[in-house]
């Protein structure tokens, strides 16, 4: 039988000098494994009295040796991890490795930022046809044939009788929400394409978006519509945003203004951008005009309502700093890329 | 319009405003100020020429002056002559800016001292004369030029189609006072109407055929005129406008017009031979040598102005240049008349000539004007010109403008504003502008507008008028809302639904681009897609004559601008429309076409044939996923053909049985159109159908027994199709096969010419336990079985 004490001090020191995994692995094999070097004392060799004391030998002597394994191989993991530093070291300076994504075009983004606030603010967004008739485009909305007022909006035609045309804004959505709904109460957000029959340069195309919302319901008020444009304007800029309204005219609204909203750019006290007076044009609204609200089939005498509408690119423009309308359409991936 | 600030003052009788506090209260009283522009000559001294010598050394023609500046002499250096000894001239010291923005400089001009500098008009900003030193009548040297002539400013006022009333400085020095607070002194209705006999109503006569067109025709006879330059005050002011003086007469008309906003004509009364006068329509062949020199053709849908039966003007536009006012000209018929909008309109665009009187007549002014403009220029011509204005003037006025008054409780004013205005307020606010209140029994308000506004006919209107000089800024922001029993369920929109399509593209590495809807019809045709194109009437260029009919060529230009600039390789989406003509339409349209909203991915730069076909299945791969982010529907693909694919490698696009789209490689003549010199692929489809499957995904349970998978390598010849083979696969397989994929499809030394071998990666699995290797043999057998009995197969390990 061999000296178990012995043995395991034997042992112990080879593990504490061994310097691989594997090599933990060989010596518990050696030592501890099936046919292992420490096995167990046969007992039937050994008288009664000494059995129990050879037992307990055993025993301490395997326990040593598995702490001992234990602790080295942590000891080895240890040192393994200490040197990963050195061993495995990256420069995590060098640029990183995109994935090769697209993009969503600006034009898009700033649409559904627009239809979220107005979401937000409970308007359906709702969409029409591009190719109007001049009853919804310009009769509907309380501008004759012949009127002056037509020159207001230069048009592309579709056919010589001049009843097809190109939409020049959003607001025959007017027109066709009240007829789908019906009833008020009426709060809807129309944004698209519209055209003007006009020469494209930077800051003008034959081509833009709108948006218009209209709001029909009982009772409603200058103020509410004032209230609705602040409101907005601060969901979509920041809370500091002030807005103006000038007086004006469009034929489909009684009274009409222009809104301007204070320069996002200076704060409102006057720089480049708002050329010098602190107001950035924003775009027109009013009170729905009666002649409307019956083309709609809406009473005028129960009902009242706001439309208000802008171009969609402006938005883009002053929120991205862009000065040519054109990048919109061109889809240069030089300014696709910057969004 | 050009308002001149120091004109507008005069009138509203304003002197305590500077131009920048007028300029801000037109604006918010409705009248945006665009443009300020500032003349400003009390920094500008007068000086009187002492001396004159041409420059001895200079190449340009250069003069030497002496100029007397009361307190000093200096020298200056001109570069033009006009200016002579004793001539008094305006004089701008260094340091100082004259108005239209040159800054004088101390120095030299040519080795002379220079020491000022002699303005001409254009320098001022008194005129465009740019041509001369600018030479004054009167003043003594070193008086501020505003001494003499009177500072002023230029305001560029937006006046909106509804207020001809207000094309004029009377017009707008209404609006100034009231929105100041104050009432106009000036009464809208002149007094002067002559004195002279005998009776201008012996001298011509008027006649009206058709009084739908001509409301109001005043003829006055103003004699012993003597044609020559006006007075410099007059000259001014039109100059300061940007009208270009002419003579006497002529100035005057164009004066009242901008004064009190009425167009008037003078004609030489001696070259009218019938002296009676009618307003008719043209007839065929007719034609009138106009003023402006051009001889026009006229037709029935015009209507001219006649002496006796002889045009002698168009109605409305332009007078003819037989009967013109001229040098030696003593007599004038002096028109004022009023023509209805939309034929001045019509006749102005046929024509293609836009004037000053058409521009007013076309948005509908008042024919009680006609007198007030009459009367004022009567005025005009005897102060001005001397001249003797008869009494009695000649008149047809078949359709007199009727009083239009308003009835309206004044709570309805606040109920439109949201802010109550004090009733005295809102009267006071109307009196200012012209408007007489009477209160009637009950409270209600009886409002008559003042003759010239035509504009105000109901409640709403009034409304307006009380509110912009009340002030918007005074009206409290609310919220609309209150308690409602109805309301409307929200909805996403169709855009939104659309975006997990666009981030899916996006995500693939799909940029996204927004094109425009107008394209060349020769383009289109090029392509074949012209078949239910729209074509533009009057489209701005050739290159955007018609609206588009697919997304692809637009696409394709996109790609093209992107490899121009450095991008070989574009992978590129749009969501946006084609516009097809009404498939019950002719040539000239009638109905509103369809404008079905179209999804289109193209994928440019591919080397090769191989390339290409890898690039066809990313492609189509990407199109499902992004399909399938709007729906869990599975699109289905068979072969097709379409001219501007590739022959070999396109199909068309299902959605349960309906065609939607196509996807494929493009045709080589495709790309090379856009001068494109890879392969590209790309697809098209109709996302309307995708939109109006059940979005709902119903998930299924996870199976606790495990799958059994076998690879399937099937030889077959080249044409039979995956999808082919993978429905028998399906079919033979049972309900334990849950998955039969084709993942590869070879062609090659391994098998023999002619045959292809396509793999399948077939899955296996039950619900209820685990399957043994012998149940899935024995199916993969007769798998096996079937496709080569009905597909000759044979099968590689």
């Amino acid at each position: 039988m061999i000296d178990f004490e012995q043995t395991a001090a034997e042992a112990r020191n080879l593990i504490a000098e061994a310097s691989q995994a594997a090599e933990l692995e060989r010596l518990r094999i050696h030592y501890l494994g099936a046919r292992g070097v420490l096995a167990p004392p046969d007992f039937t060799q050994l008288a009664t009295g000494e059995r129990q004391a050879a037992g307990r030998a055993y025993n301490l002597a395997k326990r040593s040796l598995q702490e001992a394994l234990a602790q080295r191989l942590d000891e080895l993991r240890r040192r393994q991890l200490a040197g990963l530093a050195n061993m495995e070291r990256i420069d995590v300076t060098l640029p990183g490795q995109p994935p090769q994504l697209g993009r969503l075009h600006v034009l898009t983004v700033v649409q559904r930022e627009i239809e979220t606030v107005m979401e937000r603010m409970g308007y359906q967004v709702e969409i029409g046809p591009e190719v109007e008739t001049d009853w919804y485009n310009f009769e509907a909305l309380n501008l004759p044939r012949g009127h002056a007022s037509r020159d207001m909006q230069e048009t592309f035609f579709l056919n010589e009788s001049e009843t097809l045309v190109l939409r020049t804004h959003t607001s025959p959505m007017q027109i066709r929400t009240m007829l789908k709904y019906g009833e008020p109460p009426i709060y809807a957000a129309m944004p698209g394409r519209v055209y003007r029959q006009e020469a494209t340069d930077a800051s003008h195309l034959a081509q833009f978006m709108q948006v218009e919302a209209l709001a029909v319901d009982v009772g409603i008020t200058v103020g509410d519509l004032k209230g609705t444009v602040q409101y907005f304007s601060q969901s979509l800029w920041d809370e500091e945003r002030r807005v103006r309204f000038r007086p004006s005219y469009f034929p489909y609204t009684e009274p009409s203004f222009e809104f301007d909203v204070s320069c996002m750019v200076c704060g409102g006290r006057g720089c480049r951008s708002c050329g010098g007076d602190g107001w950035l044009e924003a775009g027109g609204c009013g009170m729905v005009h009666p002649a409307v609200l019956r083309n709609g089939n809406i009473d005028p005498e129960h009902y009242s309502g706001f439309a208000w509408g802008f171009g969609i690119e402006r938005i883009a423009m002053l929120k991205y700093g862009v000065e040519d309308l054109r990048l919109f359409y061109e889809n240069d991936h030089r300014f696709l890329e910057q969004f | 319009m050009r308002v001149s600030f120091q004109w507008l003052c005069e009138l509203a009788g304003i002197d305590d405003l500077t131009p920048q506090e007028v300029a801000q209260t037109l604006t918010m009283a409705g009248w945006t100020v665009e443009e300020l522009k500032l003349i400003d000559l009390s920094q500008i001294r007068v000086g009187r020429i002492i001396s004159q010598e041409p420059h001895p050394a200079s190449k340009k023609p250069l003069w030497v002056h002496m100029v007397d500046l009361g307190d000093e002499q200096r020298q200056v250096v001109a570069g033009a002559a006009n200016a002579v000894v004793g001539s008094l001239v305006p004089v701008a010291l260094p340091g100082t800016t004259v108005p239209s923005g040159v800054k004088v400089r101390d120095g030299s001009i040519a080795g002379f001292e220079a020491r000022g500098m002699l303005c001409s008009q254009a320098e001022l900003e008194l005129s465009d004369e740019h041509d001369g030193i600018m030479l004054l009548d009167s003043g003594e040297p070193g008086q501020p030029l505003s001494a003499i002539v009177p500072s002023d400013a230029i305001l560029e006022v937006e006046v909106t189609p509804n207020r001809p009333d207000c094309l004029c400085h009377l017009g707008l020095a209404r609006e100034l006072a009231a929105a100041r607070g104050r009432r106009l002194k000036h009464d809208f209705m002149p007094l002067f109407t002559g004195g002279i006999e005998p009776p201008g109503t012996d001298l011509v006569s008027i006649a009206i055929e058709d009084p739908r067109f001509c409301r109001r025709y005043i003829g006055a006879v103003v004699s012993d005129i003597r044609v020559g330059p006006s007075p410099r005050w007059l000259q001014r002011r039109l100059r300061g406008v940007g009208v270009r003086p002419i003579s006497n007469v002529v100035d005057i008309t164009n004066y009242v017009a901008l004064e009190y906003g009425q167009p008037l004509h003078a004609f030489d009364l001696d070259r009218l031979s019938a002296r009676r006068i009618g307003v008719r329509q043209a007839r065929e062949a007719e034609h009138l040598l106009c003023l402006d020199g051009q001889d026009r053709q006229l037709a029935p849908d015009s209507f001219v102005i006649t002496d006796g039966d002889q045009p002698v003007a168009l109605a409305g536009l332009i007078g003819g240049a037989e009967t013109a006012v001229q040098v030696g000209t003593t007599q004038i018929l002096l028109e004022a008349a009023n023509f209805e909008g939309i034929a001045v309109r019509s006749m102005s665009r046929r024509l293609k000539l836009r004037t000053e009187a058409s521009g007013r007549f076309e948005k509908n002014i008042s024919p009680e004007l006609a007198l007030a403009g009459a009367r004022r220029a009567a005025e005009l011509l005897r102060e001005v010109c001397g001249a003797k204005v008869h009494t009695s003037w000649a008149e047809a006025y078949p359709r007199p403008q009727e009083p239009v008054p308003v009835r309206f409780r004044p709570e309805r004013i606040d109920a439109i504003l949201g802010v109550h205005v004090p009733l005295e307020e809102m009267e006071a606010i109307l009196d200012r502008l012209g408007f007489q209140v009477r209160v009637e029994t009950e409270g209600e308000w009886y409002v008559l507008p003042p003759v010239f506004r035509l504009d105000v006919t109901t409640v709403q209107d009034v409304a307006e008028e009380v509110g912009r000089i009340y002030g918007y800024h005074n009206v409290p922001a609310t919220l609309p809302g209150r308690r409602r029993s109805s309301w409307r369920a929200a909805t996403p929109s169709v855009e939104r639904r659309l975006d997990p399509c666009r981030q899916v593209l996006a995500g693939a590495g799909f940029d996204e681009v927004v094109t425009p809807t107008l394209v060349a019809s020769e383009m289109l045709r090029r392509l074949g897609l012209d078949g239910r194109a729209l074509r533009l009437v009057n489209p701005l260029s050739d290159d955007q004559d018609t609206l588009r009919t697919s997304l692809l060529p637009s696409l394709l230009k996109v790609a093209q601008l992107q490899r121009k600039h450095g991008r070989e390789a574009s992978r590129l989406f749009e969501i946006g429309r084609a516009y097809l003509r009404s498939r019950e339409d002719s040539e000239e349209p009638e109905e509103q076409p369809d404008e079905p909203q179209l999804l289109g991915v193209l994928s440019t730069g591919h080397e090769g044939a191989d390339a290409a076909r890898k690039a066809f299945y990313e492609l189509k791969g990407g199109l499902e996923r992004a399909v399938n982010a709007l729906a869990p529907a599975r699109l289905r693909f068979e072969r097709a053909e379409d001219r501007l694919y590739h022959p070999g490698r396109t199909a068309r696009i299902l959605s349960g049985r309906e065609a939607i789209g196509c996807i494929g490689e493009l045709h080589p003549t495709t790309s090379q159109a856009f001068g494109l010199p890879g392969r590209a692929v790309a697809a098209q489809l109709d996302v309307a159908p995708l939109l109006e499957l059940d979005p709902i995904r119903k998930v299924k349970a996870l199976l606790r027994y495990p799958a059994v998978t076998r690879d399937l390598a099937v030889v077959v010849p080249v044409d039979l199709e995956a999808a082919t083979l993978a429905g028998a696969i399906r079919s033979t397989g049972g309900e334990l096969l849950t998955d039969a994929v084709a993942f590869d499809d070879y062609r090659g030394s391994q098998v023999t010419e002619g045959r292809k071998s396509v793999a399948f990666g077939l899955t296996f699995r039950s619900p209820a336990r685990t399957l043994t290797d012998e149940e899935v043999d024995t199916r993969l057998e007769q798998i096996r079985a079937v496709l080569s009995q009905r597909f000759a197969a044979s099968f590689r390990d």
